[in-house]
Formats: structure tokens, C-alpha cells, sequence
């Protein structure tokens, strides 16, 4: 499925939607203002990760050192150089973009499992090298307080800043998979020795995909910076690269809209289910298992499946 | 156009392919045949660039195209279909031609026009050619083997090939779906003028409408001739009624 | 003279003897992921949580048993089995019915496992650091390298690694059921039809990788504070050594332990604030030189 199908009633849900999220602040307690904030860019970085994964079917294991590595960026940027924060959002995406570059230029030779176990270990030397450096990174604490312009500082400027920024990256993300370049990227997933032989340089397709990846997923890191003023070293941890993909599988990795609503679910799962319990992992584990087996399009793929009955089978893929 | 000269490839010991010689002329249709595991699938592979050769040659219009990698083999003029079905199931019948087709036209690289409105009038035009116009926007991982087999010639079709290599193109089809893909085979060579070269078991397709026809054993050409001077040749007759299975 | 001293400083003769005391945490725990992988083709992130399930059972059951020798000892014993059933139950139940399907689905219940018993932990055993107290054949250190003092508890696991690494090989390479495994790692159908029952083969090496996970993580309960999130960094080091030393191979994964425990000792003793950070660019060094490992992977 190339595209969002939806069909009309998708149309008239979404534009409810876009409304509501436009009027949030209007109604809605701060607290929740910065959750949807939060989920937004989260939801950003997901759907970036799943251009390559649901849709070019290259198993990045360790996405998160994009955003990561966007936010320090950013971070780094603004504190320690003395330009406008402006320049340290655009800096940001552009690092993460770059390094994907070269960790996609070393990983892209080796085929898949060999690629996301090299990624690994690229990223959690990235990692672990912010962890350590306590003067330059702020090690294990992070940077906080983070100047941000005045005109998106306070809570609601920061939440529409963030809404219309995670729009303008979906509108394109849609785009670019509906795109001849999205075609051509979803038959390299589906089959890439027929893609080689209808004259498709397969290797440098992917390149330029985890470049945009990479991109996008520092856009998310960016945006988290308005929202929170800090950079942490754990937002490069592998767990959470292994938790952005579960966001999108749960929402279902061969739709568009999957990985936003994963996000939403994972994050509203560990808000409201840790306050009443310390226990919130238990719930999204089970919850896990349940996708897994009986759900394995995700959640949105149920449904799409459910409305156009186009039921394909996944193959093993070795 | 196509000349193979003392092609090998060799897995772990077991030498698949072994000096083999092939020759296609402009406009011919050639057939490659020969017991199982004789390597005819290996040789198009290392034609068609899938696999690397130890040694040989390739010349394609006189360039030497050996060891190139697949897509560069396909832009020289090269198309191919595979034995076992190799579509992209998760697409529609249309989708699949169209991306063969914007491939070709070198449009994989735009980032931003929807995919939806280009090449619709060529696709359409090669679905009508083959027969699938009805079923286009079907999901190809459901439709029929059958159907499945068509769509890869029709692929292979979209990149405007000069040679078009089909491997085993009517295996696994049912009697009208052969006869079929068979008629389709004539008219492109016919009516397109297409130079195609492919390997099948069944003896009487291969008979039926190849010009010339290559006989392979062990991985080596054993004599590549009309339909005459095969039928007559004695290694050719030990080969095939010396206790090796067709098919 | 001079120059030997200078090299083999008790220093650093000291240092790499902890590196090595490490390694052979790592190299247990790394050798059953890299069995699990190998032969089932599941990276399997469930490891770290029984490493951890492990260390903590290993603090009830000596507790249970008075805490003393007597506690310690059947606590080794016990911990790792307790932990191999739970792995044999998860198995039977949950992942056997996945096989078929990508690996990434695999993958990814392995990593809801680890968050179920991240919680369980917590849920059973609360969210303090637990103690498990040095048995007393092994309290006090033994003098070495001039005169510096070298845990007697660490000469034990130093004693403990080559015996693992040697019953393993035993088990893989000499019985009947080791062969099998290593052939369904290669090819699974041909095993299946050669009318073996290849799920039971893959339940098996997968207890014994989590046994292995389960085994680690007691052994190592005596020597650092039991806590929630051992898991964590520890699968992430261990899937690196298992990555460099080559899928499914035991000596790789020795090999990479000792690559990374050394690393990270001498790193400390060269670089004090970024000696941790020695041991992941080793990695990335040997992955970058040779991505598929350094020893040869059963795939």
C-alpha cells in the first residue's frame, strides 16, 4: 500500500483532528499541552524511521542516534557558539543528516543483518562517547536550559511551533513516498534483485533514504529542544531506538499514519499507566506480544486491511 | 548482438558453470536448454550481472558488459525475467510496471510529483499488451502464478529491452496460460523485433519457436545450432535420453 | 629488566587481571546469546532481563538458604536451572510459534519479554539494590604483582570461565545433540526432513543460551550491587561481543569478551573519564576491518 487509503471517511477524520489539535491550547491544561508536544515530535521521528523500515525495508536498529545527535547538535550550537538559536535548529537536522551519510556509506556495502549490527555499534559508540564527556556534552546530565527564541518560548508558541513544523515534515515525508523515489523504494523492499534488474541502482536509493531518515528524525530532535530545553544522553540509547520501533510496528509499519499513532499510544501508555503504578513496561510489553501475534500489520494496518480487504501475507524474509 | 565466450563460475568446489559459449543474433529467438542443474540459470545470471564470473567473457553490441552489476546491465539494453516469481508483492499489478517503466525513464530520483499521475498512458499500454488491464490494481502477492509469470515478462518489458532473457517463463502454468505466454513471446519478436533469448524444458515450445537453440550440460556448452543439427547430435541425444530428466 | 618491570607494572598487570575477571561475566552471557543467535537466528534481547532475573535469584535463594556457603552454593546451582524453566516455558508458549516469521518480529518479543520482566523484577524483588555477600572460602584477596591485592572471589571466576568455555565446546561439538544444532543452524528444512524434530532441538539450545544468561548473571550477584537496569547496558555489551566474534561461534564470543573486558581495563588505566568508552570503539574498529565478525558465523 503506497498510499494513505483512508478514502473519505479518512478525510473527514483527519480534518477533525487537524482542528482539534489546533485548538488544544485553548482547552487543555499545560500538562497536556506538552504531552501532545511531545508526542507530535516523537510521532515525527517514528514516521521518519519507518521510511526506511515499512518502506524501504532496511532494518535500522539504531535510529535514535539521529535524534540524538540532532539534538545535541542543535544544543551544542546554541550554547556554546553565540548565533540565534535559528541556526541550531537548521544545524541540527543537517549533522544528523550528515552523519547518516557516513554511517550509511560504511553500512550500506553489508546486507541487512550485518548493516543494523554495524549501525549498533556506530551508534553506541555515538552514545556512549556524549555519556562520557561530561565537558563538552554535560555527560550523563545533559545540557538544560537551553536558550530558545522568544517568540516560540512559551508553552503554546512552542506546541504550534512543533505542530506546524511535524505538518510541513509529514506533508513531505507523504510526498516523497508517493513519489517515483517512494515507488522505487518499496520495490527495493519488496524485492531488490528484481529492482537491480529493471535498471535500479539499489544501494544508492538507500543511501539517499537514510540521509532523509536521518534528517527528519533531527527535525524531531530539534523540536524537542523547544518543547524541553534540554538534551539528555539517553535519548541516544539503544533501548529507545528499539522503543521508536516498536511505535512503529504497533501502529503498523506498511501505513503512513502508523507510526504517529504507535507514538501516541507508547507515550500516553507511560504518562496515564505511571501514575497509577510503577509498572508501565509490563502493560506495553503484553501489549507487545498481543500485536505480535494477532495484530502483526500494526494497528492502522488492521484497519486498512479490515476496509479494502488486501490481506498480503508477509513472507519470510531472510 | 549477445556473444558469451568461455563463461565460469565456480560454487565452493562445484564448478556450475564451466566454459560456456553462446551466441545471439539481432532479432533471433535462441533457446538455452539442457538437463537440470546443467547451470542454465547461473548463466543468466552471470549475464544479466546477478552473479560475478571467474572467468569469460561477456559482449553485449559489442561492449564488454561482464561483471557488471544488474542495474547497469539493464540500462544497456538488457531485460530479464526470473525463473521463480520475482514481483513486488505488496504493490498492484499497476504499480509494478509503472516503476520498471520510470525507472527506465530515470525518474526514480524525483522526490516530490506524485507517482500517481506518471507513465499512466505507457503502463496502461503494456498491461493491455499482456493482458492484465483488468487486474491492474490488484495486489500482485495475490494474484495467480500464472498471472504472476505474465507480470514478470511484462516487467522485463518495461524497461524497452533490446534483449529480453526469460528464465523457464512458462514453469508452473497451466495448458492455456502456456500457450499464452507462448504467443506472447512470438509477437514481441515479431512485431516489436525484440532479440530474445530464454531456457525451458519443454521440448516442444523450445522446438516450436526457437531459431536457433543452445544445448548446455555440466555447465558447458555442448553445441549451439538450428533445430536440425540439435535434434541429430549425438551428445545432445545421450545427454537428454541418457537417464537425465526434463522438467 | 628495567623495561619488563616497566611493561608488566602490577598496575596494569592488576588492571588486566579485572579486565579478565569481567571478561568471563561477558563471555558467558555472550557465548549463550551467540548460540541463541547462531543456531535460531534470534538476537535475543530477553538475555539481559534473565541475566538480571538471575542475580536476583541468586540473592533469594542464598538468603533462603542461610546466606552462607551452604546459600551461595546451592544458589549457583539453582538460579541458572530456575531461570533455563522460565526460558523453556517462554519458549514452548511464545516463540516457537514465530520461527517461521521475520526475524524482526522475533526481535521484537524478545524485547516486550525484557520489558514484561523488566516490571516483574521490580514487581518481586522492589526497587533497592540487593546484596548477595561473597562466600567465605572466597573473602579476602590473594597477593599478587607486588604486593597488590587481587579479590580470591575473582580468582574463582577466572577459574570458572575456562570450565564453561570447555563444557560448551563439549556439548556442541561432541554430542549428538550439539551436531544437530549446528546443522539446523545451517539448514533447518534438511534437518526437519531428515525426521528429526527440529523444535525441540531449538528449545534446547535455547535454554542453554538463557542458562548461560541466567549462570552470568549469579556468578557476577557477589560482586556488584543487584540492581533494576543491570539489564540494560549489559545485552547492549553483549551483543557487541557476539557481533565481532562471530554469529553462533563459542571462541568468537570468547574472543570478543576478551577484546572488550581489556579494553575497558586498560582503557581505565590510560583514560580514567573515557576508559568506558575504549571498549565500543574497539568494536567499531574490528567491525569496520572485518563486518562479519572476526571468527567464522555458523550462517
Amino acid at each position: 500500500m503506497s498510499k494513505s487509503t483512508l478514502g473519505g471517511k479518512g478525510r473527514i477524520v483527519g480534518g477533525a483532528v487537524l482542528i482539534l489539535l489546533f485548538l488544544f491550547p485553548l482547552f487543555l491544561p499545560r500538562f497536556y499541552i506538552y504531552l501532545v508536544s511531545i508526542i507530535l515530535l516523537t510521532g515525527l521521528l517514528a514516521t521518519s524511521l519507518n521510511l526506511p523500515l515499512g518502506y524501504g525495508g532496511i532494518f535500522q536498529f539504531h535510529h535514535a542516534v539521529f535524534y540524538g545527535v540532532g539534538a545535541y547538535g542543535a544544543a551544542l550550537m546554541i550554547t556554546k557558539s553565540g548565533l540565534s538559536p535559528w541556526i541550531g535548529f537548521v544545524v541540527g537536522p543537517l549533522t544528523a543528516a550528515f552523519l547518516s551519510l557516513i554511517m550509511g556509506f560504511i553500512c550500506i556495502r553489508l546486507s541487512k543483518l550485518y548493516f543494523g549490527m554495524l549501525q549498533i555499534s556506530l551508534g553506541s559508540l555515538v552514545w556512549i562517547i556524549v555519556y562520557r564527556w561530561y565537558s563538552f556534552t554535560g555527560g550523563d546530565n545533559g545540557i538544560h536550559g537551553i536558550p530558545v527564541p522568544d517568540v516560540i518560548s512559551s508553552q503554546n508558541s512552542a506546541y504550534y511551533f512543533t505542530l506546524l513544523v511535524t505538518l510541513v515534515s509529514l506533508w513531505a515525508l507523504h510526498k516523497i513516498i508517493n513519489s517515483p523515489f517512494g515507488s522505487t523504494l518499496q520495490g527495493i523492499r519488496d524485492n531488490p534483485v528484481r529492482s537491480a534488474m529493471i535498471g535500479i541502482n539499489v544501494k544508492l536509493h538507500q543511501l539517499v533514504v537514510l540521509v532523509i531518515a536521518g534528517f527528519f528524525a533531527g527535525v524531531a530532535g530539534s523540536l524537542f529542544i523547544v518543547v524541553d530545553t534540554a538534551v539528555f544522553p539517553d535519548m541516544l540509547f539503544w533501548i529507545f531506538s528499539l522503543e521508536v520501533l516498536i511505535m512503529c510496528l504497533l501502529g503498523g509499519w506498511f501505513t503512513f499514519l502508523g507510526p504517529m499513532l504507535g507514538a501516541a499510544i507508547i507515550i500516553c501508555m507511560r504518562t496515564f499507566v505511571s501514575g497509577f503504578t510503577d509498572y508501565w513496561t509490563l502493560p506495553l510489553g503484553i501489549l507487545m506480544i498481543l500485536v505480535i501475534f494477532f495484530l502483526p500489520n500494526g494497528i492502522l494496518g488492521y484497519i486498512e486491511e479490515k476496509l479494502h480487504g488486501t490481506l498480503v501475507e508477509q513472507t519470510v524474509k531472510e | 548482438m549477445l556473444e558469451v565466450k568461455s563463461l565460469s563460475k565456480s560454487f565452493g568446489g562445484f564448478a556450475a558453470v564451466k566454459g560456456a559459449n553462446l551466441e545471439v543474433e539481432k532479432g533471433e529467438i535462441v533457446a538455452v536448454i539442457g538437463p537440470n542443474g546443467a547451470g542454465k540459470t547461473t548463466l543468466f545470471n552471470l549475464i544479466t550481472g546477478v552473479l560475478k564470473p571467474e572467468n569469460g567473457k561477456v559482449f553485449f553490441k559489442g561492449e564488454d558488459i561482464t561483471g557488471l552489476p544488474s542495474y547497469k546491465v539493464c540500462k544497456r539494453g538488457i531485460s530479464r525475467s526470473f525463473q521463480v516469481v520475482n514481483v513486488f508483492q505488496r504493490l498492484s499489478i499497476f504499480e509494478n510496471i509503472q516503476i520498471s517503466i520510470l525507472s527506465r525513464e530515470r525518474r526514480t530520483w524525483n522526490l516530490f510529483t506524485p507517482s500517481a499521475k506518471l507513465a499512466v498512458e505507457e503502463t496502461n499500454g503494456v498491461l493491455e499488451s499482456v493482458g492484465l488491464m483488468a487486474k491492474k490494481d490488484r495486489t500482485t502477492g495475490l494474484i495467480s502464478h500464472g498471472d504472476r509469470k505474465v507480470l514478470e515478462i511484462a516487467m522485463a518489458l518495461g524497461g524497452n529491452p533490446e534483449l529480453l532473457i526469460l528464465d523457464e517463463p512458462t514453469a508452473g502454468m497451466a495448458p492455456e496460460e502456456t500457450s499464452r505466454c507462448i504467443e506472447l513471446i512470438e509477437d514481441l519478436s515479431r512485431k516489436r523485433g525484440l532479440t530474445i533469448l530464454f531456457c525451458e524444458h519443454d521440448m516442444e515450445i523450445v522446438f516450436g519457436i526457437a531459431n536457433r537453440i543452445m544445448v548446455m550440460v555440466r555447465g558447458g556448452t555442448v553445441i549451439q545450432g538450428s533445430r536440425e543439427e540439435v535434434r541429430s547430435n549425438q551428445a545432445v541425444q545421450e545427454a537428454y535420453l541418457g537417464g537425465s530428466d526434463a522438467c | 629488566m628495567d623495561l619488563i618491570y616497566a611493561i608488566l607494572s602490577p598496575k596494569l598487570m592488576s588492571q588486566i587481571f579485572v579486565g579478565l575477571s569481567r571478561t568471563v561475566i561477558l563471555f558467558i552471557v555472550a557465548s549463550g546469546l551467540s548460540l541463541i543467535l547462531g543456531v535460531l537466528r534470534i538476537p535475543n534481547i530477553w538475555h539481559g532481563s534473565l541475566y538480571m532475573v538471575g542475580a536476583f535469584m541468586m540473592f533469594t535463594i542464598s538468603g533462603a538458604f542461610g546466606g552462607g556457603s551452604v546459600g551461595f552454593w546451592m544458589a549457583l546451582i539453582l538460579a541458572p536451572l530456575g531461570v533455563a524453566f522460565v526460558s523453556l516455558i517462554a519458549e514452548r508458549s511464545f516463540f516457537q510459534h514465530l520461527y517461521e516469521r521475520e526475524h524482526i518480529m522475533l526481535l521484537l518479543l524478545t524485547f516486550a519479554f525484557s520489558l514484561v520482566f523488566g516490571d516483574l523484577v521490580k514487581m518481586v524483588w522492589g526497587m533497592e539494590y540487593k546484596s548477595v555477600p561473597v562466600p567465605q572460602i572466597f573473602q579476602g584477596s590473594v597477593h599478587l604483582f607486588g604486593g597488590l591485592p587481587f579479590p580470591l572471589y575473582n580468582v574463582f571466576l577466572l577459574a570458572i570461565g575456562p570450565i564453561v568455555a570447555v563444557a560448551l565446546w563439549l556439548i556442541v561439538n561432541k554430542t549428538k545433540i550439539g551436531k544437530i544444532s549446528r546443522a539446523a543452524a545451517v539448514d533447518r528444512e534438511m534437518v526437519g526432513a531428515v525426521g528429526i524434530n527440529v523444535s525441540w532441538v531449538f528449545a534446547f539450545v535455547f535454554i542453554i543460551g538463557c542458562l548461560l544468561a541466567g549462570l552470568g548473571g549469579a556468578l557476577v550477584a557477589p560482586t556488584v550491587n543487584v540492581s533494576l537496569g543491570m539489564d540494560q547496558t549489559l545485552i547492549m555489551e553483549a551483543f557487541l561481543i557476539v557481533i565481532i566474534g562471530g554469529l553462533g561461534n563459542i571462541w568468537g564470543a570468547l574472543l570478543g569478551a576478551l577484546i572488550f573486558g581489556l579494553a575497558q581495563s586498560l582503557g581505565i588505566l590510560i583514560w580514567p573519564q573515557f576508559g568506558i568508552v575504549f571498549p565500543y570503539a574497539a568494536v567499531t574498529i574490528v567491525l569496520l576491518l572485518r563486518p562479519t565478525g572476526l571468527l567464522k558465523s555458523t550462517w
